[in-house]
């Protein structure tokens, strides 16, 4: 471990920036150097509480004026692979913000540039650091599910009910509604779970939102074989968190995990696996966090985010794995204008 | 009323307003049952038989048909003693989530009839917001304590995203203008909820606040207590604080008799919020809790 904390920068000073600029100044191991945001008067409570945080109206001019060592992005989504891009050309390590890109077309170039260079670069992908999803991945990974068959996936939350405000809502933006904004959490889960699509059938609605999707289904068949289907919506009733829920079914046992809990059910007892039902719940598999702002999935995130660049090292959820969530959107997308299948290239 | 005295037992709102820590689909059912303020009164007074009479409520759309209610009624109105948990931080994630944090504030001031210092924000941006920053805070803090106008407040407390977001930061400001604002103009004492136990009672002491009101997850399973039960526990040795615990139960995770006597045995706890969701309910939990309270004394 260094001595002196890292420098930490944050791109966009909006919910999610506020909340790493927060976690970064927690934590021991960063300290905020610094925050860009163009809007006019939203840094200066900065300015006036945090003196010694450097505040910018320009991000290129906080890259090159500021000695940084780790970047957070939290701009609008479409911003986020330009400015991901000039961190790469100032050999500066990134975090940025999910979705990647509006596009998957803008966030290739980025992919291409990073693949040029060793640069520790991460996408906030943090459902991958909720303790109920740690403890799924494990589950599959260790195969005691046997070859898996048949997948259910569906992510709500009651959120809009009327035309939104904001950048959020306009696809130039936001790339489109609740498939790629939220929904992009769970299509990130199943590609780090199971592997990758490779044909998607979808259809997308609209009925609060004028330009974005409110409601998105899908049909995904997975290369190794597995298939099932995908359920978002924004605009249900009685969600009054955002819930996403898994449930998978394999040739020797059933795997169904929500933030709440991870439920096994087994065929037969293999390893240190009972037979029948197993049920974890979030108090089984709760681990204490350094400090807790808005959640301790995105300590986590941020923690391993800054300890990989203090260490020089990758982490999981990077801008190549987010690029493949966006190919699956897109096609998604595509299918539902369409009225066709689409295959995903390999 | 008495400023520093925390009630040893407080009836908790998750129940009445659809929050289950361990079940969303669990918590959902309760919301629908309590969709009808009749019955969180009612179970207001199961409460209060069982000589259980204040109750912590988020200022969630709910509260203020709960506290129309018990104005209306005398009888609940002199025993009852509130505890504010503020502000309901769910509708602004999601309300944020879909127009931005800045429009989030314009709007709310707008409620608070801000227009003339919006045409300000029209010409020059959000700049004033932050030269007025006590009086923001204060009209935020007001709008939305407006539904325990006339009640009994006991310890309002600042809701922990805001507290640990205040504490990441360093930044003492926004936690003593909570304090002045509930004192000044509720009369009542400004307390904080917090996921960081530890590192909040050593920061607060830093600051200079003098025996904080703190309210905050212990239970025996170690369940949300960061960064580690242990650390925890060392902290509520301490006797220069007052801990309204929450979390006892782990939401149903743990029995009531083990888990009230692990709370209680804690010296800094000097209560305890619970939920619950039927009379039975209500009987068996205040019950256990009180015998647990009573071994300590």
């Amino acid at each position: 471990m260094r001595s002196e904390p890292l420098r930490v920068g944050v791109i966009g000073f909006g919910k999610m920036g506020l909340l790493h600029a927060s976690i970064a100044s927690g934590l021991d191991v960063s300290r905020l150097a610094a925050v860009a945001d163009p809007t006019t008067g939203v840094l200066d409570p900065l300015r006036r509480f945090k003196p010694d945080v450097s505040v910018y109206d320009d991000y290129e001019r906080m890259l090159a004026k500021e000695s940084l060592d780790a970047v957070f992005i939290t701009s609008p989504t479409h911003l986020h692979a330009s400015t991901a891009l000039a961190c790469v050309s100032a050999g500066l390590p990134f975090l940025v913000e999910k979705p990647l890109s509006a596009r998957a077309s803008d966030g290739e170039p980025l992919v291409a540039a990073v693949a040029r260079t060793t640069l520790t670069n991460a996408v906030g992908y943090m459902a991958r650091h909720v303790d109920t999803f740690r403890k799924a991945k494990q589950i599959v990974d260790s195969g005691v599910l046997g070859r898996l068959v048949h997948l259910q996936a569906t992510m709500y939350v009651s959120q809009l009910f009327r035309a939104g405000q904001g950048w959020r809502y306009d696809p130039a933006h936001s790339g489109g509604g609740v498939l790629i904004t939220q929904n992009s959490h769970l299509i990130d889960l199943l590609l780090w779970l199971f592997g990758p699509i490779d044909r998607v059938r979808g259809h997308v609605k609209s009925y609060y939102s004028e330009k974005v999707d409110d409601f998105a289904h899908a049909i995904f068949e997975f290369r190794s074989g597995l298939s099932g289907y995908m359920d978002a919506s924004w605009s249900v009733r009685h969600h009054r968190t955002l819930d996403l829920s898994i449930a998978v079914h394999g040739h020797a046992g059933t795997l169904q995990v929500t933030e709440d809990d991870v439920r096994l059910y087994l065929d037969e007892a293999i390893g240190e696996y009972q037979s029948g039902w197993t049920v974890f719940r979030k108090p089984d598999l709760f681990e204490g966090v350094t400090i807790d702002v808005g959640g301790p999935e995105y300590t986590r995130q941020d923690e391993q985010f800054l300890n990989a660049v203090a260490a020089g090292r990758s982490v999981e959820s990077d801008v190549q794995s987010a690029l493949q969530v966006q190919r699956v959107v897109e096609a998604v997308y595509e299918s539902s204008a369409n009225g066709r299948s689409v295959s995903l290239e390999p | 009323m008495t400023i520093g005295t925390l009630d040893p037992i407080v009836l908790g709102h998750n129940s009445f307003f659809g929050v289950n820590h361990l079940s969303r689909e669990q918590g959902r059912q309760r919301d629908a049952i309590f969709e009808d303020t009749a019955r969180i009164v009612d179970m207001m007074r199961t409460a209060a038989s069982l000589d259980v009479a204040a109750m912590m409520m988020s200022t969630h759309p709910r509260a203020a048909l709960v506290a129309a209610a018990v104005r209306r009624e005398p009888a609940l109105r002199e025993r009852w003693t509130f505890y504010p948990l503020l502000p309901y931080i769910t509708k602004y994630i999601r309300q944020s989530n879909e127009k931005g944090l800045v429009n989030l504030v314009l709007d709310q001031l707008k409620q608070a009839g801000w227009s003339q210092s919006l045409g300000m924000v029209a010409r020059s941006g959000l700049g004033f917001l932050t030269k007025d920053y006590r009086r923001i805070l204060t009209t935020l803090i007001d709008l939305e304590l407006a539904p325990f106008q006339s009640l009994r407040v006991g310890t309002v407390f600042l809701h922990d995203v805001l507290t640990d977001l205040a504490l990441a930061l360093d930044l003492p400001e926004l936690l003593a203008v909570h304090v002045e604002a509930v004192r000044n103009r509720f009369d009542a004492r400004g307390g904080f909820a917090t996921k960081n136990l530890p590192l909040l009672v050593n920061r607060l002491r830093a600051y200079g606040f003098e025996r904080p009101a703190i309210l905050a997850q212990v239970n025996k399973a170690g369940f949300g207590m960061n960064p580690s039960r242990s650390l925890c526990e060392q902290t509520l040795q301490r006797t220069d604080l007052e801990v309204m615990a929450m979390g006892t139960l782990a939401s149903g995770y743990l029995r009531p008799v083990e888990a009230f006597e692990y709370v209680f045995a804690q010296p800094a706890v000097q209560s305890i919020v619970v939920s619950v969701s039927t009379p039975e309910h209500a009987a068996e939990t205040f019950g256990a809790a009180q015998a647990a309270a009573r071994q300590r004394v």
